[in-house]
């Protein structure tokens, strides 16, 4: 049976991608809100464990007083550009600390880890076709 | 294996690369061409990043640094998405597992390469810096008219 540390789930894809036998779910309000779902499961199983980017997994005995499915949601926060949410904050905060800071920042220096990739495409678009750009204008 | 370098002068926005890379990776592409005003249009895809964020971010191994190129092993790949924040180009997608540009590894000339019809895209870095010098000297003779 797996249990889960809230606290240190990112809400990220590992686990439910990995689960072979598809207990553990997700559902995603489009640019809103994330939910992972685990079901309570009796398997030899622990890919989730070895696999979850945050060690949030670990396997208990199986019991039947605990819940059949835990339920972890998260807000999704919002794109400093688009608004539309695209990332949980446990994540952001995750590349926060694994990119050194130096990185963070594009030639600007404006950080992109609070922008979507979608947004992060079209700026970097507009940044290198800029010369280009106001050369044909005229 | 080289860098693509890309000429934006050159781009006609026909979208080949996009196209050409789809095909020979499973229908799933790794080349984004974004139109700039309808003036300009720019091919965008994994820059292969000497200090890559996304091998930084990857705590399965997937991603890591193979010489030049950014390489990425599917089967280490848990699709978990850190690669996909990490990018700070946003061209690294995941569609449930990760999938990105591997300069159509082991093949010595990548597919988009290949196929652009304007000649914006090349493997070669003498010719990009032929043409950037090229056109600098052209801007310099015409009064900084392009």
């Amino acid at each position: 049976m797996i249990q889960v540390d809230a606290n240190k789930c990112l809400g990220c894809f590992a686990c439910s991608n990995i689960c072979p036998n598809q207990f553990i779910t997700r559902e995603e309000e489009e640019g809103k809100r994330r939910t992972i779902r685990w079901s309570k499961c009796k398997e030899e199983c622990d890919i989730c464990v070895e696999f979850c980017p945050a060690k949030a997994l670990t396997l208990i005995p199986y019991s039947d007083s605990t819940p059949e499915v835990i339920e972890v949601s998260f807000d999704l926060v919002p794109c400093e550009v688009c608004k539309k949410g695209f990332a949980t904050e446990p994540l952001l905060k995750r590349i926060r600390e694994t990119v050194p800071s130096n990185l963070q920042t594009d030639s600007t220096g404006r950080s992109w880890v609070e922008i979507c990739p979608f947004c992060r495409r079209e700026l970097e678009a507009e940044m290198a076709s800029k010369q280009v750009v106001q050369s044909r204008r005229k | 294996m080289m860098r693509v370098y890309v000429d934006i002068n050159r781009c006609i926005g026909c979208r080949s690369c996009e196209v050409a890379c789809k095909r020979v990776h499973g229908g799933k592409g790794h080349v984004n061409v974004h139109i700039s005003e309808d003036r300009a249009s720019v091919p965008l895809f994994c820059h292969h990043c000497e200090e890559a964020a996304c091998t930084m971010a990857c705590y399965s191994g997937a991603l890591t640094k193979d010489g030049e190129r950014t390489s990425f092993s599917l089967d280490k790949c848990t699709g978990c998405g850190l690669c996909r924040l990490a990018c700070p180009f946003g061209v690294v997608w995941t569609d449930k597992l990760a999938h990105k540009c591997d300069l159509c590894a082991p093949n010595e000339t990548p597919t988009c390469v290949l196929t652009c019809p304007a000649q914006a895209l090349s493997n070669d870095y003498e010719l990009a810096l032929k043409r950037a010098r090229a056109r600098a000297g052209r801007a310099t003779i015409l009064g900084g008219k392009r």
